[in-house]
């Protein structure tokens, strides 16, 4: 009864599921009355361990039944031998196919019986065994000698078949042995791959001699030679894969019957896995067979970058061996040289961007190949670093990634504790695809889905997880695949930039370490078009033995990343220094980069594309806090922006320091538009509006400080004062640059006096020109007077009267069009308001233009076009000037207003974009002509602003070529991947159709 | 240093060849020429020549002319005139232009062909072409206005009828054949001293290089010859003028996409909408395929030209031409362009036809019923009512046409269009306000 209690064995605790199982148990003689048998406890205790005891047990069933009387012997091997049961357990719990195909081939289960396959020749033999399976002489399989198979057909791909199952169950069993039965030994990965490559390449010289036999049945078969490519050639294959060869014919006049031979090679094989020969020369268009000198012509012509990268892994596995020799001496070398090429650089990065580019996103957590520090983004690094210092060090020339990325760490290329822990993400990811492809021989990548709980615990114990106490095996797997695949993408993304900090540290802290000229080779290749400089500011950067050097140190690999992206990546590093260095005292500084990823990652975009960005920054630190969320950033209310501004200044009496005050807050607005404007999350309306805004709130905190002091210094208020807006800024059409074009108009409060009102509002007015016009490292806010009556020579301020005067009187027709765009913005609104009523009937005149007026705008503008463009300027770029740039689409709508507002009420706007609107709204313009006006003279607007946010400065001429161009053609939104001449050209055509409509409706 | 690289120079070295002329063209279609000395070209192989660029026509302004040229080593050939030891002693190769910071050049000509030939290649296919090279050998280049001397007498397809240069033909085309340019057929034209030489078939890049070769050695060979050739599109009033009537097909991949047993004519509809394409912008592409203000001399009646928008079998009137010789022969199926002059830009000129057809497959345009009848003996009215639209008559008309193409634009490239349509208008201004000798003649005597 104790003892019963104790035994008490059930199904449950083995995690036998199925109904059936008790009298499945029973029949295999393991379970009897409700119990276990004792002696076949250990047995029942494997079986328990297998990745799915219910497969197991099932597939166990069917092979006993296949067997027949061969049941006793195999019982009694599992019972007493914990590597037969093992192994066996193992194969059942974890492959249906594999189980299908033991059941089916019931005596196969004899080769489990022995460790062989766990062991170190096994392979080779293995190779030799599939030669046999087509009957081929297995004596030379590499000589010249002449290796046909007795075999053909269908015969031969039946027999090859049934052996590759045969070896890979073999394989599969040694493999997964340890999984049921922790104390046999464990298959390494490594030797698992090496093994599947070997027996592939088995394969591939089994079809071979196959394909001899088939194709020259006598006679001296043509030499040709096969060259493993990829997994295969690297001796890394997965369990299911294509195998990716090459192939090499001996002379011209045998290339037909090579040809011939490679077809039915690949054919015989296919039987097993798919033959691949895309890697060749001209990939799928190019001849399946070239000789070695039409390979050499090839490479040495037309490879690119990625085919050399591709040969990183070539090694002959099959035919000829002594043209294969010869195909590895004379294509190694290129290999080693290929990072010398024109092109390297910017063809590594287009392959970078691919690679990246690659991710499913319904599938992203899923995959373990594709994706963010992915399998193949590690193998793509590995092989990259391969590329660069494989040149000069030949340590790194070998095939296998892990092999790689170790001869890396002993080289000082890679961090030895990165390349080691990277090593081991790498192989825990193989492991998950070698157990997920084993389940059913399916080529696959994608781990099961979150709520497929049978399959990830399943997947759980294939892998070898072991409950820890507190998580079960699948818990615990969850955890490490999260762990290991976060590893992997963090150590990938600072694989390359880490040894860099290495290299220029002055206390070294690694034995091995990237050499200076290492160091170099590594930054010209990922874009730096000054390493020496970049290696500078690193050295700078990380200088001592800070805590701040020490954070720098961790946080540069991956700004370094970060900044390889963008479109200027030296000077992105050189304004992270000088942001660094003006930041050094601010505590949370390096902490917001290196919490924050984002941040950090935002931050290096806009100083890789931005001087303006880089140059506020310095000065506006506080503002970093804006990336931490773009949202906010982009949702910040223009208007409310504008009233926090001025109520700040307005608290200061002292008049520098309310101008100070209201510098820097537009200094922290102006970032903030810059970034949002960069990061793509506000278009131009809204650009323009925005800085119009901050303008505005500037200006009229800066008039009510000045009005208040004067006040104060009269004791007297003899006057109101008047802002109007004119230009850009009356249309809310600002850019980053842009001066304030302004009129101050005054009126005197009591009495007659308007002397001394004058006297008093020009004393403010210019208090407020030279408090804002004083100089400063910001961009500048000049006060821009003008457009007043009498240009330069009349005076400043005027009375609201003596403007009336004056414009009834003598205004010209460019008077009347400048006044178009007139609007009040600071100081007494209800005076701008009458200001604004006074000069309507000389804007909008009622009756329109006459035709002489209208001639004289034609005249004037045709004066300008030709006079005010700079020597030698291009018109077809000049953004302000130049063809369909903004003075002629202004003009344009102008010369409309002019003649029409007077009828048209809905053209009285200082904007140039609704006017268009209206233009068109009122049949002025063809609704198609306005688009295309307001489509030109958005992008303009767009290019100028970008241009001033790139340069630091107005410019007006979009620059043809360059990094300048590269950077704006980035911030306009273009893909990296596109010549930035398109830029130009798309900017030219597009003014261009503006340009044919002005012709038409200006009639310039 | 690559492979083909290394050749160059080794052959150089080897053949002990003096210099190295490399070549590009500028938008006008004039052949530009650099010289270096073997020693020199390493450096252009890495670096590429610097040069000004707004010395060249339509390249660049005066503040941003760097530009780059570099040589290309595949077009590398060995010239064919000898030095008095007889050996050779000049080789060529032709340049792609660059901005400094290595993008390419977009007002190089070459690049605007390999832009549309790209175009194509997205679309799934290739481009091939045949020109006919037609041009006068005279006995010399007067340039003062007088009608110049044919170096023979001789007609269509005579033989050996040559006064002046008798193996002209037989040494041009032994001259071709050094520079990897294969000749199919050649002939003497109608008129006197007029040549026509046909090129076998190449992809439209490598035609259009072979062209600028062309021209060159046929002008060389003349010299050598003791006469003098010209391209000029029309050199006599009474004469016909030189057109290069260009054969072409598209294909895909091995398949000739013109080609459809089952259709008439074996005209594919991709072949259909590539005719109506062409026809439907001919206008606008004309001051491209005929550049000149001599060029709408030979667009005239009775000058063997076309003058009207129309397509046609065996209709040497007809702007577009389907021959119908090889019935069956599926990879010759292919449509001959009739419009193009000798002097026209090679680069330019294949680059807007071939989008001009593209535009038709890809946007599907129907093909008008075939002109059957000799549109040169139609009445104007008679040729409206048919709905065959004229060619421009002249430059300026051309000029206006292409202006409003955005088709042309967006071929070119807005700044060879810009360049082209100011530099062209240009050239009418200058011509119309020159008093020629046919207004001297007719009107001296009477008014």
């Amino acid at each position: 009864m104790t003892e019963g209690r104790r035994t008490a064995l059930s199904l449950a605790r083995l995690g036998i599921t199925d109904g059936d199982a008790a009298e499945t148990l029973t029949r295999l003689g393991w379970w009897r009355n409700g119990r276990v048998r004792r002696d076949a406890e250990p047995t029942l205790w494997a079986l328990s361990r297998a990745p799915d005891p219910d497969l197991a047990l099932r597939s166990l069933a069917r092979l006993g039944h296949a067997i027949g009387d061969g049941w006793v012997e195999l019982d009694g091997l599992m019972r007493r031998d914990p590597g037969v049961r093992g192994r066996l357990l193992g194969v059942l719990g974890s492959s249906t196919v594999l189980g299908d195909h033991l059941v089916a081939n019931p005596q196969r289960w004899h080769a489990l019986a022995s460790p062989e396959a766990a062991g170190p020749n096994w392979a080779d033999r293995a190779a030799q065994r599939l030669l046999f399976a087509v009957g081929a002489d297995t004596t030379s399989p590499d000589s010249a000698v002449p290796n046909r198979a007795t075999l053909t057909g269908v015969t031969a791909q039946r027999a090859l078949r049934v052996t590759y199952r045969d070896l890979i169950t073999e394989l599969a069993a040694a493999d997964l042995g340890a999984v049921v039965e922790p104390e046999l030994p464990v298959a390494p990965f490594e030797q698992v791959g090496a093994a599947l490559a070997q027996l592939a390449a088995g394969v591939l010289r089994a079809a071979l001699a196959v394909g001899m036999a088939e194709v020259t049945p006598d006679g001296r078969p043509p030499r040709l030679a096969v060259i493993g490519m990829g997994k295969c050639g690297g001796a890394e294959l997965n369990y299911v894969s294509d195998v990716d060869v090459i192939f090499v014919g001996g002379s011209e006049d045998e290339l037909g019957a090579a040809t011939k031979l490679a077809s039915a090679m690949m054919r015989v094989a296919s039987v097993c896995f798919e033959v691949d020969a895309a890697l060749r020369p001209e990939g799928k268009a190019g001849a399946l067979v070239r000789t070695l000198q039409g390979h050499l012509a090839y490479y040495r012509r037309w490879a690119k970058t990625w085919e050399f990268q591709a040969l990183l892994k070539a090694r002959p596995v099959a035919g000829d061996a002594e043209i294969g020799a010869e195909y590895m001496e004379a294509v190694g070398p290129m290999v080693w040289t290929a990072a010398d090429r024109e092109n390297f650089v910017s063809e590594v990065q287009a392959m970078r961007r691919r690679v990246a580019a690659y991710v499913p996103a319904e599938l992203v957590d899923r995959e373990l190949k594709l994706g963010h520090g992915g399998l193949r983004d590690v193998e793509f690094a590995v092989q990259l670093m391969q590329l660069v210092h494989g040149r000069t060090d030949e340590s790194l020339r070998v095939a296998p990634t892990v092999s790689a990325l170790a001869a890396l760490g002993e080289g000082g290329y890679v961090g030895r504790d990165d390349a080691a822990n990277l090593a081991a993400s790498y192989r825990f990811l193989r492991l998950l695809e070698h157990r997920l492809q084993l389940q059913k021989l399916r080529r696959t990548h994608l781990l099961p889905a979150d709520d497929d709980t049978a399959a990830w615990r399943w997947l759980a114990r294939a892998a070898g997880m072991r409950p820890d106490g507190r998580h079960d095996a699948l818990e615990v797997l969850r955890i490490e695949h999260t762990r290991q695949s976060h590893r992997a993408r963090r150590l990938h993304q600072k694989l390359f930039y880490r040894p860099l900090l290495e290299a220029v540290a002055r206390v070294p802290t690694e034995v091995y370490r990237l050499t200076e000229s290492a160091a170099k080779a590594r930054l010209a290749a990922l874009g730096y078009a000054s390493p020496q400089g970049a290696l500078g500011h690193l050295r700078a950067l990380t200088d001592g033995v800070s805590r701040r050097a020490a954070i720098q140190s961790a946080l540069l690999p991956v700004l370094l990343e970060f900044l390889a992206d963008t479109p200027d990546p030296d000077r992105g590093l050189a304004a992270y220094r000088r942001v660094s260095e003006a930041l050094d005292e601010t505590p949370w500084y390096l902490r917001l980069l290196r919490d924050e990823g984002a941040v950090a990652q935002r931050l290096m975009a806009l100083l890789g594309t931005s001087r303006m960005v880089a140059d506020l920054l310095v000065r506006a630190p506080e503002a970093l806090q804006l990336l931490t969320d773009p949202e906010e950033m982009a949702g910040r209310d223009p208007a409310e922006v504008a009233m926090s501004l001025h109520s700040t200044a307005c608290r200061y009496h002292d008049l520098g320091a309310a101008v100070t005050a209201a510098r820097a807050l537009r200094r922290y607005e102006l970032f903030r538009i810059a970034c949002a404007d960069l990061l793509g999350l506000l278009d131009v309306d809204a650009v323009c509006l925005a800085l119009s805004s901050v303008w505005t709130a500037v200006l009229s905190a800066a008039l009510d400080v000045a009005l208040r002091a004067e006040i104060d210094r009269r004791q007297a208020e003899p006057a109101r004062i008047a802002v109007i807006a004119m230009g850009r800024l009356g249309g809310a059409e600002l850019g980053y640059n842009s001066d304030a074009d302004v009129l101050f108009v005054c009126e005197a409060v009591a009495g007659p006096d308007e002397t001394a009102a004058v006297r008093f509002a020009s004393s403010v007015a210019e208090s407020v020109r030279n408090l804002l016009g004083s100089p400063t490292q910001d961009p500048p806010l000049v006060v821009d007077t003008g457009l007043r009556p009498e240009g330069r020579s009349g005076p400043l301020v005027r009375t609201l009267s003596s403007y009336q005067a004056y414009y009834t009187q003598w205004a010209q027709p460019w008077e009347a069009q400048a006044l178009l765009r007139a609007n009040p913005v600071a100081g007494d609104m209800e005076l701008g308001k009458r200001f604004i009523s006074m000069i309507d009937p000389v804007r909008y005149p009622a009756g329109g233009l006459s035709a002489r007026q209208a001639t004289e705008i034609r005249r004037i503008k045709a004066r300008v076009d030709s006079e005010r463009l700079p020597r030698g300027a291009d018109p077809t770029t000049h953004t302000k000037l130049g063809r369909g740039g903004l003075a002629d689409v202004e003009w344009t709508i102008q010369l409309l207003q002019l003649q029409h507002a007077h009828e048209v009420p809905a053209l009285r706007t200082p904007s140039t974009t609704i006017a268009l609107r209206a233009a068109a709204d009122a049949g002025l313009l063809a609704a198609a002509d306005a688009e295309v006006l307001l489509a030109a003279w958005k992008l303009v607007t767009r290019t100028r602003n970008v241009l001033s946010l790139v340069r630091g400065k107005q410019v007006d001429q979009l620059p043809t070529s360059g990094r300048e161009l590269t950077a704006v053609a980035r911030a306009l939104g273009h893909s990296a991947d596109n010549d930035p001449g398109q830029v130009v050209d798309a900017y030219r055509r597009i003014t261009r159709r503006a340009r044919a409509i002005v012709e038409r409706s200006f009639g310039a | 240093m690559d492979r083909q690289q290394e050749f160059v120079l080794r052959t150089l070295e080897e053949r002990d060849i003096r210099f190295v002329r490399l070549w590009f063209t500028d938008v006008l279609g004039y052949l530009k020429s650099v010289s270096v000395a073997p020693a020199e070209l390493e450096g252009a192989f890495a670096d590429g020549i610097g040069f000004d660029g707004s010395a060249i026509q339509g390249f660049a302004r005066a503040y941003e002319s760097d530009m780059i040229a570099k040589p290309d080593p595949v077009t590398f050939q060995v010239l064919p005139w000898e030095n008095p030891k007889g050996d050779h002693y000049s080789a060529r190769m032709f340049c792609d232009i660059t901005m400094p910071d290595g993008s390419p050049s977009w007002a190089d000509p070459r690049h605007v062909l390999t832009r549309t030939l790209s175009r194509a290649a997205e679309a799934g296919f290739t481009c091939y072409v045949h020109p006919e090279i037609e041009f006068y050998l005279l006995r010399d280049l007067p340039d003062n206005g007088s009608e110049p001397v044919p170096a023979d007498s001789g007609g269509y397809f005579d033989q050996a009828s040559h006064d002046v240069a008798p193996h002209f033909r037989r040494h041009t085309i032994e001259a071709l054949e050094q520079v990897g340019i294969s000749v199919e057929f050649s002939h003497h034209e109608g008129a006197p001293g007029q040549q026509e030489i046909d090129l076998r078939y190449a992809d439209a890049l490598t035609m259009a290089d072979n062209i600028m070769t062309f021209r060159y050695v046929v002008k060389e060979v003349a010299i050598t010859q003791g006469v003098r050739a010209s391209f000029m599109p029309k050199p006599y009033t009474n004469h016909p003028g030189s057109a290069m009537h260009t054969h072409m097909s598209l294909f895909e991949g091995d398949r000739n996409a013109f080609h459809d047993d089952d259709e008439p004519y074996e005209l594919s509809d991709t072949g259909r909408a590539f005719v109506a394409g062409v026809l439907a912008h001919a206008r606008e592409i004309t001051a491209v395929t005929n550049q000149w203000v001599n060029s709408y001399k030979r667009l005239i009646i009775g000058g063997e030209a076309p003058t009207a928008v129309c397509w046609g079998h065996r209709n040497r009137s007809a702007l577009v031409r389907v021959p119908m010789y090889s019935p069956g022969k599926a990879s010759s199926r292919r449509v001959e362009i009739r419009t193009p002059d000798s002097a026209c830009n090679p680069y330019l000129a294949y680059a807007v036809i071939l989008a001009a057809g593209l535009r038709g497959v890809q946007q599907g345009y129907q093909l008008p019923p075939p002109a059957e009848d000799d549109v040169w003996s139609l009445s104007e009215r008679e040729r409206r009512a048919a709905g065959y639209a004229p060619l421009p008559q002249n430059l300026s008309e051309a000029l206006v046409e292409m202006e409003n193409s955005e088709l042309v634009a967006e071929t070119l490239g807005e700044h060879v269009f810009d360049f082209f349509l100011r530099n062209k208008r240009a050239e009418w201004d200058n011509y119309r306000r020159h008093v020629t000798a046919y207004e001297l003649s007719t009107y001296l005597p009477v008014l």
